[in-house]
């Protein structure tokens, strides 16, 4: 089916020559909002040297990790056959993982390394002149990969592509030189501890709200979803899309964690697992974000913070996090996948998978897979609770992105090219001739939610939390 | 034997070795320079045996993708290096156990190797030339890495059969060639064995950590959690 | 994205088909709006419910509300939101009700 549809092919240079679009910066800076005033927020200032600045922090930032991955590289062109855009578009030759991760190396051997601060030329280094040159860098950076890091599996060398992308996206992100998405959620993020601005008043009336439901839907007046409750077995963090827009999945594991007998809670702050800091290369608003659950966690004594299905928000929670934030992990971290595990495991929840008769696949999501350890949890999951599980292929480790990683998701007007390269991901789908697609990770929800819709695929993505409450047995007593 | 060969195969290799040695003593003081990250997590794998993985990885083309379905081209690159090692083995033994070469098979099987590998040099030219995309992020320094490598191999191909009575030149101009090659190399793309270790070791070492690398087996368990 | 035509009038969408200028919305837009992403062919009178609330909410505030909102200032349960718009509200309400996208990774 996906052979039918005939993408409208993008020009790059319609990605590369967009514009940087400054609407939201002016408006934070005329709020005075606090994150800018105090400069954790960068603004865009056209009268900054931002090339010499960006050449600074250049050298600020790096890490003896990324200096190898940019000497490393021997321009094989291997990874090439891996990236979900060069491989849509063979004949793009500005595609390739390798290219986009040229532009930021040249500017480190123009200015870092030895042969070309002598002879530039000699390797293709180069600096960027002008603020129109860095608008190009954050084009590429931005709009041109989802930072899935399938490339880096696939390199001979090891070298971390999506990691110098991310490091470029950090240091642009220090000069506001981003995507107006990725300034706005940012800007949320930073004022008010999650991505979605959600309010104290709302969190907390949502998960009221969704108790009520609970209580009527099975008529059991002590189901609960307790709100920092102190010395509890673990602390449930989640996406604030789970409140903001469909908080069904609260209800879902409110109900699982319930029957299984567990004593949880939910933080009134620090609820947020997710962080965008991942996607901006912003290492100071990730270690925020992140240290704002552990905090909340040591706050309420609970021996363990469980992450609903999220899989950037994993990654950063779980990993990337704690070095961020140079915090000390102090109690396990876990995803719900395996607190679900747990449960059926060990018999504290009892599951019919006749309940789930449809054809379900799943996608492992690459902050899941290849950036986190959940291969086999999830599949030991899916064969429980469902009766006609299919393999994907290819699969864990080495599966396609469903195209909107890395924040690209929450940045329009990359959209096109994005929804161009997913032809490889519908194709993907499409042969596993499954009704359903189950992933972890509500980026990922929304990722293949829009191909499937631009492909025309006969498909629906469900989590697995759905799939769980849904094949669940639950005797009365 | 000319002097100027005796001097080319001994003392004026050994002074390239040894500024060959300095330079990365210098390089990799100067990766070491960059500051480098503390991990904070709990395990969920092993990083050692990640980094052993991860560093196996030239040995297993069965673990990544682009080697497992691209065979031709895991087949040229172990033919390619194997070239290489070859010819730099050349190298010491021409001066030092010349007698290994008076074994016809020996110098045949150096011969093929270096002859293969001269012909997959060419083809890379080819390809890196050809295919747009790669002609896109291809250097001067890669075309000319390149294409001295394939007059390398070509003139070890002409050297190996010691033959001082027919012509000294093509161990000349073989003893020449590597003594620059010691020199050009640390400031150019062919250094890239130096930092395969760093690489993989840093790779291996974040994926270890967290179990993604070296297959574990199926379906932990909970246990403990 | 294509644009869209309402009765002759060219209506320019996002690259995620929500609304460009949110001024241009009417009731006709909001009917053609629904059809070509929701593929919604007749709007019921609990769509414009639905709607209407949440584009007096975004008119007030300049905000999508929560969806906790729309479910109680309408009185539907959750279920039936989803039902009514099957891409759920910020995806499918919100866009019908001619906000623009919200931010965060929806
Ligand atoms: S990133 Fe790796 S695979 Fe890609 S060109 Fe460089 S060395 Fe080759
Ligand atoms: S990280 Fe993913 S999207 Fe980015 S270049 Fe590599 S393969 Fe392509």
């Amino acid at each position: 089916m996906s052979e039918k549809i005939k993408n409208k092919r993008i020009k790059i240079e319609d990605i590369t020559n967009l514009p940087l679009e400054l609407e939201s910066q002016k408006k934070a800076s005329q709020e005075k909002i606090g994150s800018v005033s105090e400069g954790k927020l960068k603004l865009y200032n056209q009268q900054k040297k931002n090339v010499d600045r960006f050449r600074e922090l250049l050298s600020e930032k790096i890490t003896r990790q990324l200096a190898s991955s940019m000497v490393a590289c021997v321009h094989c062109g291997m990874c090439a056959e891996s990236c979900h855009y060069s491989l849509t578009r063979p004949d793009d030759p500005k595609m390739t993982p390798v290219y986009k991760a040229d532009q930021i190396r040249r500017i480190f051997k123009k200015h870092i390394d030895w042969t070309g601060r002598v002879f530039p030329k000699w390797v293709k280094a180069r600096s960027p002149v002008d603020d129109q040159d860095l608008n190009h860098l954050k084009n590429i950076v931005f709009g041109t990969c989802s930072a899935c890091r399938r490339c880096t599996f696939n390199c001979p060398m090891g070298v971390e592509t999506a990691l110098l992308i991310r490091f470029a996206r950090g240091i642009l992100t220090d000069l506001g030189i981003v995507p107006e998405g990725v300034f706005n959620v940012s800007r949320d993020q930073w004022e008010t501890g999650n991505q979605m601005a959600v309010t104290e008043e709302d969190y907390l009336d949502t998960l009221d709200w969704m108790k009520e439901e609970l209580q009527e839907e099975l008529d059991i007046p002590d189901i609960d979803i307790p709100i920092d409750k102190e010395d509890c077995d673990f602390m449930y963090t989640i996406n604030p899309r789970e409140i903001k827009f469909d908080p069904r999945s609260i209800s879902h594991a409110a109900k699982i964690f319930h029957f299984a007998g567990e004593k949880w809670t939910m933080p009134k702050w620090g609820w947020d697992q997710t962080n965008f800091g991942l996607f901006s290369g912003d290492d100071r608003l990730g270690a925020y974000v992140a240290k704002n659950v552990y905090e909340a966690a040591v706050r309420l004594r609970a021996k363990r913070i469980v992450i609903s299905e999220c899989g950037h928000g994993y990654r950063s929670t779980r990993w990337e996090g704690y070095n961020w934030a140079e915090y000390d992990q102090n109690i396990p971290t876990e995803s719900v996948i395996l607190t679900l595990m747990r449960y059926i495991q060990k018999g504290m929840i009892k599951v019919d998978p006749a309940k789930n008769p449809e054809p379900v696949t799943f996608h492992d999501s690459c902050n899941l897979a290849r950036s986190g350890d959940l291969l086999e949890a999830p599949r030991w999951v899916l064969d429980k609770v469902c009766t006609d599980y299919r393999e994907m292929f290819p699969n864990r480790r080495e599966n396609f992105c469903c195209t909107g990683g890395g924040g690209l998701l929450s940045m329009a007007e990359y959209r096109p090219l994005r929804l161009e390269v997913a032809k490889v991901k519908a194709e993907q789908l499409e042969a596993t001739g499954a009704k359903l697609v189950c992933t972890i990770c509500h980026n990922c929800v929304d990722g293949l939610t829009d191909l499937i819709k631009h492909y025309k695929l006969d498909m629906k993505v469900v989590q697995i939390l759905e799939l769980v409450s849904n094949s669940m047995v639950i005797r009365m007593p | 034997m000319s002097d100027l060969l005796r001097i080319l195969e001994n003392e004026f290799q050994i002074i390239a070795i040894s500024f060959l040695i300095f330079v990365y003593i210098l390089r990799i003081v100067w990766l070491f320079r960059f500051k480098s990250s503390k991990e904070k997590t709990y395990p969920e794998g092993n990083a050692k045996a990640g980094i052993a993985y991860s560093m196996l990885n030239v040995a297993m083309p069965w673990t990544m993708e682009t080697t497992r379905k691209k065979h031709f081209f895991y087949i040229q690159f172990v033919l390619f290096h194997l070239g290489v090692t070859l010819a730099i083995g050349a190298t010491f033994i021409i001066p030092y156990w010349p007698h290994l070469f008076e074994i016809k098979a020996i110098v045949w099987i150096f011969q093929f190797i270096v002859g293969v590998a001269f012909i997959v040099g060419l083809f890379r030219l080819y390809r890196r030339l050809a295919d747009a995309s790669i002609r896109l992020i291809s250097s001067w320094d890669d075309y000319f890495s390149l294409i001295l490598m394939i007059l390398y191999f070509a003139v070890a191909f002409l050297a190996i059969p010691i033959n001082y009575q027919r012509s000294e030149w093509p161990l000349i101009l073989f003893f020449a060639l590597t003594a620059f090659f010691l020199i050009y190399v640390p400031f150019s793309k062919i250094g890239h064995y130096l930092y395969y270790p760093f690489t993989r070791f840093f790779l291996g070492r974040t994926m270890g950590h967290r179990g993604v690398f070296a297959k574990k087996k199926k379906n932990r368990s909970t246990e403990g959690l | 994205m294509p644009d869209l035509e309402v009765k002759g009038k060219k209506i320019e969408l996002s690259q995620e088909g929500f609304l460009y200028n949110p001024q241009e919305w009417d009731d006709d837009v909001a009917r053609a709006l629904a059809k070509a992403e929701e593929g919604i062919e007749d709007m019921s009178e609990d769509h414009w419910t639905v709607i209407n609330y949440i584009r007096e909410y975004f008119l007030e505030k300049n905000l999508a509300p929560m969806v906790r909102k729309v479910c109680k200032n309408t009185g539907f349960p959750l279920k039936y939101i989803f039902e009514l718009f099957p891409s759920g509200p910020a995806k499918g309400a919100c866009k019908v009700a001619g906000l623009p996208k919200p931010d965060g990774c929806v």
